[in-house]
């Protein structure tokens, strides 16, 4: 209710601004094109603010008390296409943000389940910044318990929380970030199934949290973590991420661009790039050699994780399982195949991790590990590509999201 | 006899809230696999192939547990695929503290961010996927019929 009447009232800000420029007389648009903002963020691939992370994509977001000019400028939070919502550590704030509670006014705790790890703390309230974007209060998630800049204090994560067995990220040093900006293609980071009415039993996302302890509870959407480039007033409908191309042997850092919108201003049309659509999972299909599996695109994946061993045929490294380690680097190619039969093949390179570590870089592009049953694109493909991410449902010139495209 | 009917309906009921049936399914008698099958609100449809059945689990919330039993009835491997991140709790029963540990220490350094896989004593899990969408799938050396190839369990 909150939002609808603030999306009134920048309506009405909007429409008076152009009733401002038309001059005396001249007649009021009927529908005013959005105004032209700077739609562009500066984005670093660095080792990050713990010194070793690989294929960090980070940000600066600002995030402040809703309706205030108290804000909190946070750096290094690792730009994510495969979640949903902003989750910063809440030891990184230095503002008390106002909680947001369930029906029965208990405050919220939200679980963060990430494929290696998880993030626990409580649901609150912020205007989030991104350049010149802003997004009014938006439901984030504030990593930690304890009590935090007044707040009171929060419950540790229930079992429902840790029963995925992943470890918890709620330090700088275990997380390798600031915060986690989920800008991939659906709005929320659960959706129907934690709303009320939603999945059975209920999901282990959303908690009620009395000072007795947290209970899973559905949430309206409204107030489920929400990926805030759809509520911005304009450039919202997806997001565009655009990296320089680096030598084959990494490169010590590397700096490029996100921008809101797709083809909403003159930055950031399609151009060529080709639209692979994803379905209620926001995933495609991607095949390699003979094995189809599904697949992503995806920042926060810091490298390309695909299939094993015995499929690719690419040894694991001596030292640690989790790399690919080929004598020499390896040229492969694999097929991807949108939901709605688009089909498109990239060219990449598998190199030895090992050694590729060793060098220090902070940049790769061709860093692999095994990922069984799935190929996951993550910031190695990237460079040298503009890659799109289309929102669920929102409108873009080649039809609504969700879909990738490169 | 009708009370001690009341009791043993009461010493259960006790033992359900108290979660002492443990789930336990990797590495237990197929009959766990119910314990699993309740959890999830889910449906069981049994599939028969050379060497091994699978148990397959379509939960309400559109998830689908698969898990694999050897021929004299141990469950040797289990796959998970759904919008909810799995209850590995409930999944790996006896072994869920080991791929915990095993889990965490991963992490020492982040050269990683991604999809999961863990060895440790005989015990292999592989957790992926992202949010709203996880998969993943864990199994038991030496549970394994000698004839079956842990390929199987996807």
């Amino acid at each position: 209710m909150r939002r609808k009447v603030l999306l009134a009232a920048a309506l009405a800000a909007t429409a008076a601004a152009w009733a401002g420029c038309g001059g005396g007389g001249s007649p009021l648009p009927i529908n005013p094109p959005p105004p032209v903002v700077n739609n562009t963020v500066p984005v670093q691939v660095t080792l990050g603010p713990t010194g070793n992370y690989v294929n960090g994509l980070f940000v600066t977001v600002t995030i402040c008390a809703p309706g205030t000019a108290q804000c909190d400028t946070i750096p290094n939070v690792l730009v994510d296409t495969g979640s949903f919502g902003l989750r910063i550590l809440a030891s990184q704030t230095t503002l008390n943000y106002p909680q947001i509670n369930d029906s029965n006014g208990n405050p919220l705790g939200n679980c963060g389940t990430f494929a290696d790890s998880f993030v626990w703390g409580p649901v609150a309230a912020a205007d989030v910044i991104l350049g010149n974007e802003k997004a009014s209060s938006v439901p984030i998630q504030l990593i930690g318990q304890g009590a935090i800049n007044g707040n009171a204090n929060f419950p540790p994560p229930p079992a429902a929380c840790t029963n995925s067995g992943l470890p918890p990220n709620d330090t700088v040093q275990s997380l390798g970030a600031n915060g986690i900006l989920g800008i991939g293609v659906f709005r929320h980071d659960c959706g129907a199934g934690c709303a009320p009415g939603g999945a059975s039993p209920i999901p282990p996302v959303y908690f009620s949290c009395p000072s007795t302890g947290c209970t899973a509870t559905y949430v309206d959407l409204a107030d489920q973590l929400q990926n805030p480039v759809w509520l911005f007033p304009q450039d919202n409908n997806g997001v565009m991420v655009n990296l320089p191309s680096i030598p084959a042997q990494g490169d010590t850092t590397s700096a490029g661009t996100l921008t809101f919108g797709i083809d909403t201003q003159s930055d950031n049309g399609l151009g060529t790039a080709q639209v692979f659509t994803v379905d209620s999972n926001g995933e495609m299909t991607t095949t390699f050699k003979t094995t189809t599996v599904p697949s992503v695109i995806d920042t926060g994946s810091n490298l390309l994780f695909f299939l094993d061993s015995a499929t690719t045929g690419l040894p694991l490294c001596s030292s640690n399982n989790a790399f690919y380690c080929p004598t020499s680097t390896v040229n492969l190619s694999a097929t991807n195949i949108g939901a709605a039969k688009e089909t498109g093949t990239v060219n990449f390179s598998v190199g030895d991790a090992e050694t590729l570590f060793n060098s220090g870089n902070a940049a790769f592009n061709d860093v692999g590990g095994p990922s069984a049953g799935s190929f996951d694109w993550g910031m190695p493909f990237f460079f040298g590509r503009k890659v799109f991410f289309a929102i669920n449902t929102l409108q873009t010139p080649v039809g609504p999201g969700p879909y990738f495209a490169y | 006899m009708k009370k001690f009917g009341m009791q043993a309906v009461a010493l259960l009921l006790l033992a359900c809230a108290a979660g002492l049936p443990a789930w336990a399914v990797l590495g237990q008698p197929v009959q766990s696999v119910e314990a699993d099958r309740a959890h999830l609100k889910g449906q069981i449809r049994l599939i028969q192939r050379q060497g091994y059945s699978v148990q397959r689990i379509a939960a309400a919330d559109g998830g689908i547990v698969r898990e694999f039993v050897s021929p004299d009835g141990i469950v040797f491997g289990v796959a998970w695929s759904g919008p909810a991140a799995p209850d590995l709790h409930q999944l790996l029963g006896a072994y869920f503290s080991a791929f915990q540990k095993a889990a965490r220490q991963t992490q020492t350094l982040r050269r990683r961010r991604g999809p999961l896989a863990v060895q440790v004593d005989g015990l292999v899990v592989e957790v992926g996927g992202h949010m709203r969408a996880y998969h993943g799938r864990a199994y038991v050396e030496n549970l394994i019929p000698s004839n079956v190839n842990q390929a199987v369990v996807q």
